[in-house]
Parts: C-alpha cells; structure tokens; sequence
C-alpha cells in the first residue's frame, strides 16, 4: 500500500470518527441531562433551580475552567477517536490518560501520527469496556463485597490509588527527561508548601506545571538543534 | 431511561471494530494492536475497582443506582464526590448524610452533577475536528525533519527520535505529574498551617514506593528483555504501593 492509498484509508476512517464520535456524545450529553428530571418525575420532585444556581456558583465554575483545561491539554494525547470515547466515559487522569499514553509507550508509536489515533482509541475503548464490566461485576457482588472492600484494614489502600498512579507515572516520565522535571516539581512543591490552600485545586495547576515544562523543553529542544 | 444502555459495551465495540479495521488497513502490525487491546484491559482493572470503590463510597448517601451512572459517564470520582458535597451544601443540607436526603435534593443534586461535567463533551462535539486540524499543522513542519519512520517503529523516547509536538506531549505529562507530586510534598509540609509537617506522609511514601516498584519492572523489561512485564508494569506499581500503604499506615497507627 502507497502512502498516498494509506493516507485515504485513514481519512476516510478519521471523517466517520468525527460522525460518529459526534452522535455518541450528542446522545449521551442529552441522556445524561434528562436523567435527573426522568429521575424527578419517577420520584415526584422536580430539581430545585435555585439550589441548583447557587451549587453551580460555589462549586460548577471551577469545574467548568477545569473541563476546558482537560479538554484542550487532553485532546492532542488521545486523537479524534480517543477524545470522544474518552469524554464521554470520564475518569480521565486516573485512567484514560494514562492508559492511552502507556499504550501508546508500549507499542511505540507518535503522537498525531495515524497510528497513534488507532492505538489511542482502541485503548480507550478497551479500557471503557473493562471499566464497565468490572463496575457492572462489582455492583451485582457489591452487597457480599461490601465488608470485606469497606473494610478499615483496606481503606488506606483505596485512599492511595492516585498517588501510586503518580509515583508510577513519575518515574516513567522524570526518569530521562530530569532536565525538564527538575524547575516544575520544585515550583510546584514550594507552591504547595506555601500556599496549601490550592491542594484542593491541584488540577488547576496542571496548565502552569505542563506550561513551564513545554517551555523549559522547548528551550532544550532549541539548545539541542543549535548544537 | 437508563444511560448505562447507551454507554453500553456496543459503543464501545463499535469503535474497537472500526479502529481495528482501519489499523489493518493502514497496514499496521496486528500484534501490536492486541498488546493495545491486552495492556490497556489489565491496566485498567485496577483503577476500575478503585472507581467500584467510589461507587460504593457514595452508595452510602446517594443510593447505587446513581454513583453507578455518574462513575460510568465523564465521572471522575474526586470530582463526584466533590460536587455531590457541594451540591448538598448549597440545597441546605450540613454534607451528604442519608438521614437528611430529601427526593428534591436528590434530583438538584443528580442535575448539579451531571450538568458541571458535561463542557469536556460539549467541547469535543463542537471542536475536536478543528482543534486536530489545526495541532496537526503546527508541529508538521519540525517533525517532518525527523519523522522518516513513521510506521511505529519508533521508540518512545521522543527527546531521542521525535520532533518537539511529541516532546511537549511528554512535557505536558511530566508538568501534570509534577503539579501531584507537588500537591502531596505541600500537603505533607503545610496541611495544618506552614511547615508545621503535619499532614499526611502517606501519599508521598506511596508515590516514591510505587516509583521504585516501576524502577524494577522497567530494569526486567530493559535489561532483562522480560518486555511481557510492560503490560502490567504500572498496575503492578500501584498494587504494590497501595499494599504496602496499609502496613505503612498500621505503623503510622
């Protein structure tokens, strides 16, 4: 196969992506907003709107700057297929992220090239499909479960999955690319230590951290080429 | 109407078939699709009991049926509980507590929580065609110099053998990373007022645990050719470090 027949097998494929990809999220997006009010109706009250101002003040617009930070930092990573797969099923940083990106390693392939988008998506769509089986496994054995996964002797463990996904993840990334971790960690951390208060808002600081490092290798990557 | 039909594993399927297909057609290597298929599954079981277990943590105050669906459908389980908290704080109730559930708290917060996670799929409907267009243009010009081989037989050292758009990919990730781990040295130093270190050294010891853990399975999969453990390296790195969490913690006390 030519380059030129591959590269119009792939635009074909990625045009029915962007449809398909569409139609998934159109759908999903309206299912997921009447499911309270078909949950009001079934129950006999309707959804309090002034409450729901007021909640969406305290705590929606935080998340609404964070869903743009996610989606414009995201995007690039996953490609069309992954992106919408990815921002339909959620638990992104937790897991589709990474888990696109460890695919990705694993077979070795380059952002924005077609078979990174292949390899992206069809990782995150495995990933979908074994979440849903395993919340689906978990809910029908959740009341036998529940002592045993509830129990204080396992909590600590469950409390901690996100800092072992990023101690892993640190290694993986600090080790060889150290020049480049070296300024954002320890800005990050003296950040932290000062004002304590923006651990709650820590994906917030992700574009600052992730700005700094683009910039810092991007001098790298300058220096390298001068040299 | 039950959303967990439409994120049903159909969808799903659909997309693994039509991404397959196309791998296969683009003469991609076939194994290299199912160690995709294989790595990303056992990565993602362990996060996925993790997501079980904020499903059972909410299933306290808001019932199975709903943590379920919003787990399921751009959840994140730091976000849900964080809004459903919220939420409940601004219906009046003191915090999420069963005892004070009232059915119209409960639907304003179902709509509070679906309605402030949709703007990443509102995002990716309206401009994911665009936005890739227009990234897919900008590093085009340094790569070209670089990118001879494109057919995935690169390794994933882009300092080593790609252009500066995958540099600033891994960039961004070390940036996001560095931002947690920062987050944790913060929270361990200052939590209860400046460097007063009485906060939680817990996170940090199972970050640097799980590290040291990835340390290993890299040095197998490296040194020792033993590449089978790169499927399960991060999950194995996490298991460990959150096993090792629960003696650490009986010897905090």
């Amino acid at each position: 196969m030519t380059d030129i027949e591959k590269n119009q097998v792939f635009e074909k494929y990625n045009k029915g992506t962007h449809v398909y990809g569409k139609i998934a999220a159109g759908i999903t997006l309206l299912l997921l907003l009447s499911a309270p009010f078909v949950m009001g109706l079934h129950l006999g009250a309707m959804p309090s709107l002034p409450a729901f101002g007021k909640a969406f003040i305290a705590v929606g617009i935080i998340w609404f700057a964070s869903s743009i930070v996610e989606y414009l930092v995201y995007t690039p990573m996953l490609g069309a297929g992954g992106t919408y797969l990815a921002f339909i099923t959620g638990n992104l940083i937790n897991m589709k992220i990474p888990c696109a990106v460890n695919a990705r390693d694993t077979v070795g392939t380059k952002t924005g090239t077609p078979e990174n988008e292949i390899i992206s998506t069809l990782s995150i769509a495995t990933s979908s499909l074994v979440t849903i089986v395993v919340l689906a496994l978990g809910v029908i054995l959740l009341i036998p479960l529940q002592p045993i996964l509830q129990s204080p002797v396992l909590q600590p463990a469950f409390d901690n999955v996100v800092p072992a996904l990023f101690g892993a993840m640190a290694y993986k990334y600090f080790r060889g690319n150290m020049k480049i971790a070296a300024i954002p960690l320890v800005t990050m951390s003296i950040l932290f230590i000062f004002v304590p208060s923006l651990i709650s808002s820590t994906s917030f600081m992700i574009m600052p951290a992730g700005a700094m490092a683009i910039g810092i290798a991007y001098f790298f990557y300058k220096k390298g080429k001068a040299n | 109407m039950d959303l967990s039909l439409l994120n049903s594993p159909v969808m799903y399927i659909f997309f693994m078939i039509r991404a397959y297909r196309a791998g296969k057609a683009i003469g991609m290597d076939v194994s290299k699709m199912r160690r995709t298929i294989i790595s990303s599954a056992t990565f993602t079981v362990l996060p996925s009991v993790g997501i079980l277990l904020g499903v059972i943590a909410l299933s306290g105050s808001l019932g199975t049926p709903l943590p379920w669906l919003r787990l399921s459908v751009i959840g994140a389980l730091h976000y849900e509980t964080q809004v459903a908290e919220g939420a409940a704080e601004a219906i009046g109730l003191s915090g999420l507590h069963l005892s004070e559930m009232t059915p119209e708290a409960f639907t304003t917060i179902a709509l509070i929580m679906s309605f402030c996670i949709m703007w990443g799929m509102i995002l990716s409907i309206i401009l994911t065609k665009t936005y890739l267009k227009k990234l897919k243009k900008k590093p085009k010009n340094i790569e070209n110099e670089e990118s001879a081989n494109v057919e995935g037989e690169v390794k994933a050292e882009p300092k080593k053998n790609g252009g500066f758009g995958n540099l600033a990919m891994t960039a961004m990730f070390v940036g996001l990373v560095s931002a947690y781990i920062g987050s944790y040295v913060g929270g361990f130093v200052s939590t209860g007022g400046l460097f007063t270190f009485k906060g939680s050294w817990l996170s940090i010891a199972v970050a640097t645990i799980a590290a040291l853990v990835m340390a290993l399975f890299i040095w197998l999969s490296e040194k020792k050719k033993a590449t089978w453990v790169e499927s399960f390296s991060i999950a194995g790195s996490m298991i460990v470090a959150m096993g090792l969490s629960i003696l650490l913690n009986t010897i905090v006390g």
